[in-house]
């Protein structure tokens, strides 16, 4: 159990910096997600607090221990890897325990130890078979319960879950967290699926370009988001964007379309402004046309979800879209209002991307 | 109907290539245990009584047992030689210092570019120079070219196949590269690494004109068959059939034994 801290973190390949000065505080216990697109630099962060990459500027500490420049295996630190990357040609056991082995540890000593992860990753039945012959799910436990017998100090995962079919990704994902609300090892998380992230962290890093877009709770980045970045990024179906210009009183319009802001939650905004609107169709509602606030258009979509559907309309030109549980009366060409509460309208910078919201 | 035709006409091109390709093969190993008199009559034989004479002349005549065992010492060495400092050489190509790889493989691949008629001449002098001309120790020597560079020709894609994430997960449990090589790269890399083995002792094998140019009294076995003609006034065949037949066995075990190494690397494939 450990903290980490990264201070200044430069990583480039050659002339190319990948990794911009990054600065990152995780406190012990905690469960964090580093999320972005490919190319944003998380799995390559990651794989510097392993040791596999060589830091081009900056310090790794973990636990207090400057780690900056000893070898992966001396940091205390376990990873799982999206390939799984097990030894073909050992047993599940020999796998699992060949650190502990490695080390000389006595094999009385082993025994429990490893009856007790196979027990909790349910693998006592393949415990003599070689990797090849296990499904990819539990060729990924596998993996865990490598990571998890020699009781480190922090857990990586790199995108442990990608190439697993989605049923199974969700039941993994749920197994993760239970196993570190039962364990608390500091533990962090390598994705690129915003769902997976929302659901298992405890906080998120939202990396782009080599740099920290947003760090906070996943309730945070979804609700306050700092930039259009991570607006788009995070969120199914992907927020509505329109661009508008500000009115007096507090009103944004777009064409027909007129959108009441909350003066507390941007309380800069001068008419004449331009802003870029965010509205997430999950905080949309069917309304009756004429309310105030409603924006109204035809239908040009409806997808349906199971328990609700997302609507996609055209209204005044641009294509906006919500969710609602009674899209089964809805058809293409059909007129329909829909309104968002103004708490819930975010309001972007349209240059620099950031949120005109104030704390 | 037409499938079936077609079938039959597929196996029938089949027999009659395995036939065409087996046949000089076969009818040696035929001629190796007949009489000579068996041998020269007009109408082929394919029913007389074998005889074991002709292994009994080629293991009794120095000559050719000297060659046998030669080959053996000279291939075995230059082979093992090659294993021992091309392998770890192709991990490290293919790991370490990928930036200097491709290099390093056309410059390893360029040594065979060079027709040996080329640099055999220029060897008989150095060697007659050095004093190792005809020495086994002179033809280990030229061969580690073509052992030391066809054993890392083949051993660089055997281990970039080599998922590098297991080697990074063996770094994490504390392994150095010494130990990640030995006890993951080379564990798992194993069954394409046989494989160019055995190609390579089969190269070396089969060498003629090296051997022919640089050693003297000390040939290696294809030499020795090849001079067989001349060991009397009629030509022996069954002898010269039984010589190639020692000659070939070797190579074909070890080509048998690839074959089933492709066949279950291809059934089990790296994933």
């Amino acid at each position: 159990m450990a903290n980490i801290s990264c201070t200044d973190i430069v990583k480039s390949y050659g002339a190319h910096p990948v990794i911009e000065g990054m600065n990152l505080d995780i406190p012990d216990h905690e469960f964090v997600v580093f999320l972005g697109p490919s190319g944003c630099g998380k799995s390559t962060m990651l794989r510097m607090i392993a040791g596999l990459e060589e830091v081009t500027g900056g310090r790794i500490v973990i636990g207090g221990t400057d780690v900056t420049t000893l070898p992966p295996g001396e940091r205390g630190v376990a990873m799982v890897f999206q390939s799984y990357a097990l030894y073909p040609h050992m047993s599940v056991a020999d796998n699992i325990t060949f650190g502990l082995r490695r080390q000389g540890i006595a094999r009385a000593e082993i025994a429990p130890r490893l009856a007790h992860v196979a027990q909790m990753l349910g693998l006592e039945p393949y415990l003599d078979r070689k990797p090849k012959n296990l499904s990819g799910g539990q060729q990924q436990r596998v993996a865990m319960a490598r990571a998890m017998i020699k009781t480190p100090k922090v857990f990586l995962f790199d995108e442990p879950l990608s190439n697993l079919d989605a049923k199974l990704r969700e039941k993994l994902r749920t197994e993760i967290r239970k196993m570190h609300l039962q364990l608390k090892t500091t533990t962090i998380f390598v994705t690129h699926d915003q769902l997976e992230a929302m659901t298992i962290a405890d906080r998120i890093v939202l990396m782009r370009d080599g740099r920290i877009e947003q760090m906070g709770s996943p309730d945070e980045i979804f609700e306050r988001p700092a930039t259009r970045f991570v607006a788009d990024f995070i969120g199914t179906p992907a927020m509505n964007f329109l661009h508008a210009t500000m009115q007096d009183g507090h009103v944004a319009r777009a064409g027909n379309i007129a959108l009441r802001l909350s003066p507390t939650d941007f309380p800069r905004l001068r008419p004449g402004q331009n802003v870029e609107l965010g509205l997430r169709p999950a905080r949309m509602k069917l309304c009756p046309e004429g309310t105030p606030g409603a924006l109204t258009g035809t239908v040009v979509l409806v997808e349906n979800m199971g328990a609700e559907g997302q609507v996609i309309t055209d209204v005044d030109g641009h294509e906006m879209s919500f969710t609602t549980p009674a899209f089964r009366g809805l058809a293409i060409g059909d007129r329909v209002s829909f309104a968002i509460d103004p708490g819930h309208v975010h309001a972007f910078d349209p240059q620099s991307g950031h949120s005109l919201r104030e704390e | 109907m037409g499938k079936l035709i077609s079938a039959i006409g597929v196996r029938v091109l089949l027999a009659v290539l395995i036939v065409v390709a087996l046949g000089p093969i076969l009818w040696t190993v035929l001629g190796a245990f007949k009489e000579l008199r068996d041998i020269v009559t007009p109408v082929p034989k394919l029913v007389f009584e074998p005889t074991l004479d002709n292994f009994a002349t080629i293991l009794r005549n120095p000559t050719i047992r000297d060659g046998l065992l030669h080959s053996a010492i000279v291939v075995s060495v230059s082979v093992l030689i090659g294993a021992l400092l091309g392998i770890p050489a192709a991990h490290v190509l293919a790991r370490h210092a990928r930036r200097y790889g491709d290099d390093v493989q056309f410059f390893v691949l360029s040594l065979r570019f060079m027709p040996p008629v080329a640099i055999a001449i220029p060897f008989i002098v150095i060697y007659l120079d050095l004093g190792i001309y005809d020495t086994l120790f002179g033809l280990i020597l030229v061969y580690l070219i073509t052992t030391i560079s066809t054993v890392i020709w083949l051993a660089v894609p055997a281990f970039e196949r080599v998922p590098q994430n297991i080697e990074e997960a063996a770094a994490m449990e504390g392994c150095g590269p010494a130990e990640i090589f030995w006890r993951f790269s080379l564990p798992v890399a194993a069954p394409s690494l046989f494989g160019a083995l055995v190609f390579t002792f089969v190269l070396v094998w089969n060498e003629l004109l090296l051997a022919l140019t640089l050693a003297a009294q000390n040939a290696t076995l294809p030499v020795v068959a090849a001079s067989i003609t001349s060991l009397g006034k009629e030509v022996p065949w069954g002898v010269i059939n039984a010589a190639t037949v020692v000659l070939v066995l070797p190579p074909l075990v070890f080509i048998g034994l690839l074959m089933g190494l492709l066949n279950t690397m291809v059934r089990s494939g790296p994933k």
